[in-house]
């Protein structure tokens, strides 16, 4: 009885602990597509899939994307969307982001234009690479 | 046997067999903590790998592709436009020599429109002579209905691959511009005369004199 009485009050106690920590929108195999924009304090912006473990001092983030100035150049808008990798130090497509820079992430959906730019990029590579 | 025998060889070979309780229960937790921490791994590993990835279907296609040829066209006429101004002016060169510096200017931004068209085609999976008829085409048809003519489309926030290549297009039609308007704005002193003065003077009277 005492056993039984014990495991509930651990599940339940599981339960509060896991619900405020997880979103169950985060977990995998559910559901479509997440990308999240990650906004750190020093303004820069980035776009990808994001590793949250909440017992790491650090995010992570995969296939990654960030916008550029365009002001300069003839596009509808004054921002350009760049993969990240075409530096000059070619980063590999993971980025480790201290927790502590983080100002606000964000799940964007996915018919927003950053959305959309993503979706075109991954169509343009899928049709390259059957050519 | 006697007793003291047997129990000499039964402790002989529970010394050799015996494994603490404790020693049993740890090895059971680390095997289970291994093949937990192996199971989240290989489960992160799979879903990571096996996580959705959304791509743009053919419409969305076409209207990004609509959106970088129009830019790209936007930054040749903007060019060409800028050029075309600076020619109009009073300059301290001669005419023909004006020509001929804008007429070279307007023709190198032809080439790079083209090749920036033909790498749109490529972006897309065009190559070859059908990369080429796109570009012709595509030239055909701005030359006819020019952009900077047109209403105003949707803002399109492009795809990286066709930012590149309208942001390329942009960078190298604006160092064409500025090398041509410098060639046209550039002093009389550092173009060349024409024909040395009759009088002998470098330098022209103020007023006519009689």
């Amino acid at each position: 009885m005492r056993l039984a009485a014990a495991v509930i009050a651990g599940a339940v106690l599981g339960g509060v602990f896991f619900g405020a920590v997880f979103d169950p929108q985060a977990l995998p195999f559910v559901g479509t597509e997440r990308i999240y924009a990650v906004f750190l304090l020093d303004g820069q912006a980035y776009f990808g899939h994001l590793d949250d473990s909440p017992f790491s001092g650090t995010i992570v983030l995969r296939d990654i994307y960030y916008l550029n100035d365009a002001t300069k150049i003839t596009t509808d808008l004054p921002v350009g969307l760049v993969k990240r990798g075409g530096e000059l130090h070619q980063p590999t497509d993971v980025m480790y982001i201290r927790r502590d820079k983080v100002l606000a992430i964000e799940r964007i959906t996915l018919t927003s234009p950053v959305g959309q730019a993503i979706a075109t990029q991954r169509a343009l590579d899928r049709a390259t690479t059957a050519k | 046997m006697a007793r003291s025998e047997r129990d000499v060889t039964r402790r002989g070979r529970d010394i050799a067999i015996r494994i603490p309780r404790n020693a049993m229960v740890i090895v059971r937790v680390l095997v289970v903590v291994v093949v937990a921490l192996g199971a989240i791994v290989g489960i992160g590993a799979i879903a990571s790998a096996n996580a959705p990835r959304t791509a743009a279907n053919a419409a969305e296609l076409q209207l990004q592709q609509g959106a970088a040829e129009r830019d790209i066209e936007r930054a040749y006429e903007q060019a060409a436009d800028q050029v075309a101004k600076v020619r109009a002016l009073n300059l301290a060169i001669g005419a023909a020599q004006a020509d001929q510096i804008a007429n070279r200017a307007i023709t190198d931004l032809k080439t790079l429109r083209h090749s920036a068209f033909l790498k749109l085609a490529q972006e897309h999976g065009l190559s070859g002579a059908d990369a080429d008829a796109y570009a012709v085409s595509l030239e055909g048809r701005y030359t006819a209905a020019p952009v900077t003519k047109q209403p105003s489309p949707t803002p399109v926030l492009l795809a990286p691959r066709y930012y590149a290549v309208v942001s390329r297009m942009s960078e190298l039609a604006i160092a064409l511009t500025d090398q041509a308007v410098a060639q046209l704005t550039a002093p009389a002193s550092q173009a060349p005369q024409p024909s040395p003065s009759p009088s002998g003077s470098a330098r022209p009277t103020p007023t006519p004199t009689r």
